[in-house]
């Protein structure tokens, strides 16, 4: 299977953001319909190639929406890998909650998320002119807590039995990070 | 003879307290519902930012499209005594596979402030959460100028769960917001 | 039945001031919005060189805004004469770089020359920059429009530019003026006013 040469939105090292595209509408059913993947992601219904095709219609006709996906494209192996974005995104009280799947799970482990949500929050703040970004993760995903802090998240508590997963209850931990405190970030690891 | 006069005047309490009910939102109320969403004495703490026409009320009592569970649940709080209706409570955010929701509680009528009313209408939607709808967790959030709320939050039994550091712009400033959350085995132990 | 047609009236007030307030759009009073928006002394300024109709109206000041609203308008209500007097609001929002336009039209002209325009436009800004959490508002006035002038003055906007011959006004050519405001800037004449 071929895939058409993908226009690149922003640029990274392995991974680069693309707007999504037609093309892919079958990997993004599977992915999202994919047991691995949609443990992490909480998917809990199932989603069918018509509605994943909804997607693409009927974008507004101007301004600003309340959620901006992007595809993570792998670019030396020239293939979607994932997903990523932002969501409930509130234009007043600028801030948006982040969230991302890498849909093929060997691709897992391999920083990819780490990389995407960094040119993600930079878009966010420095594009989008956002004050704050915040990320939900529940505690068994350890891979996307480690990636969290990583990034320079400031934990803002835990919410308790917040989800119901595999039978049981777990906790939400919410992280944020402000437009001042990624800004100073950045600043630091250029002067480094 | 009253009673059946309320019924006339399509008031249907729902679930009954002392000085107050929770009936059922009525389509009559439209003008009135429109006049608090405006007054910015109580659109301030309920943030409503955006002017409010009657219409973009009338769509609420529009019967919900498809077959899935609602997303929200509201109820108007009626003043028995002064027999007219005073202000809004109710479920939103509702998610019927974590069993939880968030709180909403608006009283519209400047005057019924301060009489621990809110306080009152929320102990009924609370039990009547636990106990009917089967929640596991009821979440509520307030932003610190809000300091009645708060007061309010912890005299029924809510505990801090986190405060998001600068998540909403008030009056020119972000303010935090402070979440709150009762579990239905807590609130059992409570209200033995 | 006399008492609940008036409270049918009376508007819900979304901005108190101290002359007028701030109402939601009231579709009732489309008729009002109608007439301002044709009478030449009104549109004079404004820029409604074609005739509109009621429906052309409805459908622009009441028309859906999904997502984040891209304007917001309010129907100016004089608190002591109890009568609608003008509409305003602020539109083009830009979510984005965090700006607006902000316009206003005092309809009956026995309220002109009377610093209501001004008390109604600070209003706006007001919301503008402490609820909508803007960053830049700003205005075009005609240069004949000296009404508007002398308010955008007295509400502390700074001009930004004039573009030369931008529009047919009265048989000739005419300036357009665009002015600014940031929010720096409003929050230093709040201290000093």
């Amino acid at each position: 299977m071929t895939i058409k040469e993908t226009p690149i939105f922003i640029k990274g090292d392995i991974i680069s953001l693309a707007p999504l595209n037609m093309d892919h509408v079958e990997i993004y059913a599977r992915w999202h319909n994919d047991p691995r993947v949609r443990h992490y992601a909480r998917h809990e219904f199932p989603i069918a190639l018509e509605e994943v095709k909804k997607w693409f219609e009927n974008p507004p006709e101007h301004g600003v929406r309340e959620f901006i996906v992007f595809v993570i494209y792998h670019k030396e192996d020239k293939l979607p890998i994932g997903d990523i974005g932002l969501n409930h995104i509130n234009w007043v009280n600028r801030n948006a909650n982040i969230f991302a799947e890498i849909g093929e799970p060997e691709y897992w482990g391999k920083g990819i998320v780490g990389e995407a949500s960094k040119l993600m929050i930079d878009y966010a703040f420095t594009e989008l002119n956002l004050h704050k970004v915040h990320a939900s993760v529940y505690n068994p995903n350890e891979r996307s807590l480690r990636a969290a802090e990583k990034l320079g998240f400031e934990k803002e508590g835990i919410l308790r039995e917040h989800l119901y997963v595999d039978g049981k209850y777990v906790d939400n931990h919410r992280f944020s990070i402000l437009r001042k405190e990624w800004l100073e970030l950045k600043r630091k690891g250029e002067s480094d | 003879m009253t009673e059946k006069k309320e019924e006339e005047n399509g008031i249907f309490p729902f679930i009954e307290g002392d000085r107050i009910d929770l009936i059922a939102q009525s389509s009559q109320w439209i003008n009135l519902i429109c006049k608090w969403n405006n007054d910015p004495r109580v659109r301030h703490y309920a943030r409503w930012i955006f002017p409010t026409q009657p219409e973009h009320i009338k769509r609420w009592f529009e019967p919900p499209s498809g077959r899935g569970m609602r997303e929200a649940i509201f109820f108007t709080i009626y003043h028995k005594e002064d027999k007219r209706p005073i202000g809004s409570i109710g479920f939103f955010w509702i998610n019927w596979i974590n069993k939880n929701a968030n709180v909403s509680a608006t009283i519209g009528e400047p005057d019924y402030w301060g009489k621990g009313i809110v306080g009152e209408a929320a102990k009924l939607l609370i039990k009547y959460g636990f106990n009917e709808l089967n929640f596991h967790k009821i979440c509520a959030g307030v932003f610190n100028p809000n300091q009645r709320s708060l007061r309010a939050a912890e005299k029924l039994g809510f505990k801090k769960e986190l405060v998001a550091r600068e998540d909403l712009f008030v009056d020119g400033v972000y303010v935090d917001m402070h979440q709150f959350a009762i579990f239905k085995e807590e609130w059992m132990e409570q209200n033995k | 039945m006399e008492k609940k047609e008036k409270e049918k009236q009376k508007p819900a007030p979304f901005i108190m001031g101290e002359n007028v307030d701030l109402v939601a759009l009231n579709p009732d009073h489309i008729e009002f919005y109608n007439r301002w928006n044709n009478d030449p002394r009104v549109r004079r300024y404004s820029r409604n060189p074609l005739p509109r109709t009621i429906e052309d109206q409805k459908k622009w000041l009441f028309r859906e805004q999904e997502g984040p609203k891209e304007h917001i308008a309010f129907e100016v209500w004089h608190k002591k004469d109890k009568r609608p007097i003008g509409i305003g609001g602020l539109g083009r929002i830009n979510w984005l770089y965090r700006n607006a336009n902000i316009w206003l039209s005092i309809g009956e002209p026995e309220y002109w020359n009377q610093n209501i325009g001004t008390e109604a436009s600070k209003m706006i800004i007001e919301y503008g920059f402490n609820e909508l959490n803007l960053h830049k508002i700003y205005a075009g006035v005609f240069s004949p429009n000296k009404g508007s002038l002398r308010c955008a003055e007295k509400d502390g906007f700074i001009p930004e530019l004039i573009e030369k011959d931008a529009c047919y006004v009265d048989g000739e050519y005419v300036d357009h003026h665009r002015f600014r405001l940031l929010k720096e800037e409003w929050l230093k004449l709040k201290k000093q006013g």
